[in-house]
Parts: C-alpha cells; sequence; structure tokens
C-alpha cells in the first residue's frame, strides 16, 4: 500500500463523512445538544464511538488491516476525518463562529463528529470501486457469532444515533397508545427477522443448526431487537431525553427508536 | 487474537513496514484532534459545566427607527449550564407617563456564552429609564 492509494482512501472517507453526516449536520436539535447536552455523557459517547469504530475498521476500514494497531490508526484517521469535515461544514452552515466560545465550537463540532467518523470509517466501502470483497467476507466468516452482533450493534447506534436527536422521537412516543406501541415493537421484529433471514445470515456457516426458522429467530432476530432496545436506551440517555421520565414513558420511547435502530441492526451487513 | 494465528507474525511485520507515511500523518493529525477534544470536553467536566444558568443583559444600542426605537442588547450566560428559552424583557418608564414594556425570548444560550437580539419600543427609551433583564428560562 502506498501514499497514493491511502489518499485515494482518505479521499472516499471525506466523501463517507459528508454523505453520512449531513442529515445530521443539518438538524437543528443538535447544533443545540452540542452544547447543552453533558459533558460527561459526550465523553463516553466519543469513547464508545471510538471502539465502535475499531471494530468497523476490522470489517471495513478505508484500507485492509492487519493488526489491532493498523485498526487504532484507521480508527484515529476516520476520527480526524470526521472533526475535519464537521468543523468545516458547520462553519460554512453558520453554525458554528470564531466569536463564540470554544467550549461551544468544540461542543458542537465532537457532537457531530460521531456520525461523521462513521461514515468516514464507511465510505471506503460505500465509494469504493475496487476493494477487497473476498478478505472481507472471509473476515465477517471468522468472526462468527460475536462479530454478527457487533455488527447488529453498529448498525444499531448509528441509526437510533441519527433519529434520537429529533423532537419526533419523544412527540411519537406521546402520540402512541400502548397498542400502538405494540403493534410498532411486532412491525419492528418482523422486519428485523425478514431482513436477517434474506440478506444477513442466510448460507453462512455461523447459521446455527442448519438454521430452522426457531433458532434463526432466537440467535438473531431476538438478540438483534435487544441490541437495538439497549442502543436506543444508550443513545436516548445520552442525549438526556430519559432524565427524570417515567418509565412507561421511556419504554415507549424504546419502541419509537427501537424501529428505526433494528432496521440499522438488520442492514447493518449491507452497508458494511 | 484469531487473526493474529491466522495472518502470521512474518505477514504482520512486512505490513507495517509497508506502512505509508499518509496513513501516519491522517492517524497522527486524527490522534491529535482525539486527544484535543476528549481534554477541551473533559477539562469542562471540571470547570463548572454544571452551574445552573445565571444571565445579565447589557444595552448595547438604541436607535430610532421606523415606527418607533430599537434597542439592541447582549444576553451574557455568566455559568457552565446552558439555559433555553430565556425571556428578556425590558421596559421603559419616565415621570409622568406609562411604562412601556416589550419582550423577547432567546431559544438558547450556552454555558459561558452570549446571544444579542433586539427590542422594539414606541416610545424614546432615551427621555426615560430603561432597564433590560432576563425574566427567566428552561432546562435545555
Amino acid at each position: 500500500m502506498t501514499s497514493e492509494r491511502y489518499a485515494i482512501g482518505l479521499a472516499r472517507a471525506f466523501g463517507g463523512a459528508i454523505l453520512f453526516g449531513i442529515p445530521l449536520l443539518m438538524t437543528m436539535e443538535m447544533w443545540s445538544l452540542g452544547f447543552s447536552m453533558g459533558r460527561g455523557r459526550l465523553l463516553l459517547l466519543m469513547s464508545f464511538t471510538f471502539a465502535v469504530l475499531v471494530g468497523l475498521s476490522y470489517f471495513s476500514g478505508f484500507e485492509k488491516t492487519f493488526s489491532l494497531k493498523e485498526d487504532a490508526m484507521d480508527a484515529f484517521a476516520a476520527f480526524g476525518v470526521g472533526v475535519i469535515t464537521s468543523a468545516v461544514l458547520l462553519m460554512v452552515f453558520a453554525v458554528i463562529s470564531l466569536d463564540m466560545t470554544w467550549g461551544e465550537i468544540v461542543g458542537r463540532v465532537a457532537l457531530q463528529s460521531v456520525p461523521a467518523s462513521t461514515g468516514a470509517m464507511l465510505g471506503r466501502k460505500q465509494l469504493g470501486a475496487e476493494q477487497d470483497m473476498e478478505a472481507e467476507a472471509e473476515r465477517k466468516r471468522e468472526a462468527g457469532y460475536g462479530g454478527e452482533l457487533f455488527l447488529m450493534l453498529a448498525g444499531a447506534l448509528f441509526l437510533a444515533f441519527n433519529m434520537a436527536p429529533t423532537e419526533e422521537m419523544v412527540l411519537i412516543a406521546f402520540q402512541m397508545t400502548p397498542w400502538h406501541g405494540l403493534a410498532l415493537g411486532a412491525l419492528s421484529i418482523v422486519l428485523l427477522h425478514a431482513f436477517v433471514y434474506s440478506i444477513g445470515f442466510s448460507g453462512q456457516e455461523s447459521r446455527p443448526e442448519g438454521g430452522s426458522f426457531l433458532s434463526t429467530f432466537v440467535h438473531f432476530t431476538l438478540v438483534g431487537y435487544a441490541i437495538a432496545l439497549l442502543m436506543s436506551l444508550y443513545v436516548l440517555w445520552t442525549f438526556g431525553r430519559t432524565d427524570g421520565v417515567a418509565l412507561a414513558e421511556i419504554a415507549n420511547m424504546l419502541v419509537v427508536l427501537g424501529f428505526p435502530a433494528s432496521l440499522g441492526a438488520a442492514t447493518a451487513r449491507l452497508v458494511v | 487474537m484469531n487473526r493474529d494465528r491466522r495472518t502470521g507474525a512474518t505477514r504482520t511485520t512486512k505490513t507495517e513496514q509497508r506502512v505509508p507515511w499518509l496513513e501516519w500523518l491522517a492517524a497522527g493529525l486524527g490522534l491529535i484532534l482525539v486527544l484535543g477534544l476528549f481534554g477541551m470536553i473533559g477539562w469542562q467536566v471540571f470547570n463548572g459545566a454544571t452551574t445552573p444558568p445565571a444571565i445579565t443583559v447589557e444595552v448595547e444600542d438604541m436607535a430610532p427607527v421606523e415606527g418607533g426605537y430599537r434597542v439592541l442588547f447582549r444576553a451574557r450566560n455568566g455559568a457552565g449550564e446552558a439555559a433555553a428559552q430565556v425571556e428578556i424583557e425590558g421596559k421603559v418608564s419616565g415621570p409622568g407617563t406609562e411604562n412601556e414594556t416589550s419582550r423577547v425570548v432567546l431559544d438558547y444560550i450556552p454555558g459561558r456564552s452570549i446571544r444579542r437580539g433586539g427590542l422594539f419600543f414606541t416610545r424614546d427609551p432615551r427621555a426615560g429609564v430603561l432597564t433590560v433583564r432576563a425574566t427567566g428560562f428552561a432546562e435545555p
């Protein structure tokens, strides 16, 4: 691998950062969350994102990696791309300007760098013309069940993160009756299963015992939905949406956000 | 790790030698940005980022405009926590006349930050006594 090749990968990373980051870069709530959310939670979110980036680098970075050190280097590079992309675009949108306090600027850029750096990591896969599909497939195979769950987690986190900042998640939860909630939960599970069954895991060695309906359902669909709900809870907590809210109301929000999150979990394999 | 066994030691060392300079640069820059961001956010954690908002309002400019008078102000949040829906109230009072009150709501004032706004009056605020203050806020 030469610097030239790496530069192409880096350019694709910027493309991915813009493409995946733009929905949230143009979301109003994200701007205020950048300075109003708890600093401790922001730090935790960024550390968590970084860990996910290292994992994603293993499965599909903007270059082929051979060691944990290289995955970490890839993650740092993706993070840098995410931060630079966010800072430049936010400045062009006049969301940040130099007469703001640095605390506000840093908060806004840091929060936006989460989706942007994930996009940077996925950029190569999405925008790259040539790539080592075989090596990638092999990695997914050898990673086994744990790897599948990690991809689900990354997908659920990314989609939940994309929806959670908006006011609509809470509003939808408020509007729903318990019946709506149950219906949405059931729909999430059915769709998750359909995706898992048709695109994700059929024909893989990791599919347990020849993949009867029940074992696929228990091993992937239910676990996937649980991961989606957990990621939803984590993201809602990160944005302070659960503070002082009654448990029943949180459950409603989880089902609402769990819908996109489970779709993210189901389709992560397509994107990564 | 699983992977190390498969790739083998010789292959690992070979690829390490081939790490291009641009990769070092990109990863190094990323590392600096990560540490910088973490450092700055972490610093805020321990330096009063959680003190509730305290908002002071200063009048910056008063000028006659079409249909009345305009007062420009800047509201400063001196504490660490952000304030939402900050209501700013301006009152013109003078001897022998009725008071005139104008209000505006600022969506957000982040911690230790300044937001600017304006109020309109029908009476000349320079002729009477003008007071501008924040009347309340909500937690974001």
